[in-house]
């Protein structure tokens, strides 16, 4: 084995997962020789419940593109995609020296574009089936 | 964060898979020897991402199976230092958090890397982040945000005591010491 190059791009937790879903790990695992593994599934479950679960191309595209009027960095900008931060504590914490670098009014616009331009997370949907459920049992 | 690695390998395709296209059966040699295995610096490989180049087929004096030179792409998690993630709580003990990403394991934030000032519920098992005379607790299960402070990759054993811990080729040490970072339910 040899290592052409370690480092050949970053990839957001949205393209991982499409292409985890091209592979068909959001089927399960069936076993069949060549088709989606175990430990693909496991990364794909745990990308679906994140924000990356309800993004798609277009929405991430258009939000990078947005981002880049901050002066961030490419890491920063994918990690916001990956994170989707609503509050400003969240982006003081992705953000290197947030303090210097944005404005806390600069930091209230990016949190609005990135509500505006991702989707919500899809863990309110789960909520609110669980919450469906055990009514439905105690009914 | 998940990040692309271009690797050169050379392939033994084993004779009963050469009925199957050849792409196909280098996917299968590839998938077998890497996915869910932790290269050293390069991180935890997650999946194909594709193939380059295949050379060669050459047939060793002996051997009944064709070898190829094959370049490809993987898809592995390395998350970065500085990198914030989101995580489930799998265990407390004294000597700090233990936190899974469901297909990783092996992220420990110690003691001393918690909200301050934290101390352990000897009764419940639990770390309580004692915050403006609040008591707040770290139940299991619940979402955690944490930094990544260090990836290790510790060297393979020689010799290992019978009742030590499952080695891990990959460790990361969190950090949730900061404003934001902690249980995730905390600060929404």
């Amino acid at each position: 084995m040899k290592i052409l190059e370690a480092n050949a791009g970053l990839l957001s937790n949205f393209e991982v997962l499409d292409l985890l879903r091209s592979r068909g790990a959001d089927k399960g695992f069936l076993g069949a020789v060549g088709a989606v593994t175990p430990s693909e599934c496991k990364v794909y479950d745990y990308l679906v419940q994140s924000p990356a679960g309800t993004q798609t191309r277009e929405k991430v595209q258009d939000f990078l593109k947005e981002a880049e009027q901050y002066s961030l960095t490419k890491a920063e900008r994918l990690q916001a995609s990956n994170i989707r931060p609503i509050s400003a504590v969240e982006v003081h914490l992705i953000v290197e020296d947030c303090d210097e670098r944005l404005s806390s009014a600069m930091v209230d616009r990016f949190v609005g574009s990135v509500e505006e331009k991702l989707p919500p997370p899809p863990e309110q949907s789960d909520e609110t089936a669980e919450q469906g459920e055990t009514e439905m049992e105690t009914e | 964060m998940f990040m692309l690695s271009l690797l050169r390998d050379t392939l033994r395709i084993p004779p009963h898979n050469l009925s199957i296209p050849l792409l196909d059966a280098i996917r299968v040699q590839i998938q077998n020897i890497y996915l869910d295995k932790v290269i050293k610096e390069l991180g935890l490989c997650v999946t194909l991402y594709d193939i380059r180049s295949i050379e060669g087929g050459f047939v060793f004096p002996g051997d009944g199976a064709p070898t190829f030179t094959v370049d490809f792409g993987l898809v592995m998690f390395r998350p970065f230092v500085g990198e914030v993630l989101v995580g489930k709580l799998k265990k407390c003990d004294k000597t700090g958090l233990h936190i899974s990403l469901g297909f990783f394991d092996d992220i420990h934030v110690p003691e001393h890397l918690l909200q301050q000032p934290s101390t352990f519920d000897e009764e419940e098992k639990l770390w309580v982040w004692k915050y403006q005379g609040n008591d707040m607790f770290m139940d299991l299960d619940e979402d955690v945000r944490f930094r990544v402070l260090q990836v290790k990759y510790p060297p393979i054993p020689v010799e290992q005591d019978k009742d030590a811990k499952p080695f891990a080729p990959m460790e990361i040490i969190g950090d949730t010491n900061a404003d934001g970072l902690g249980l995730v339910s905390w600060w929404s």
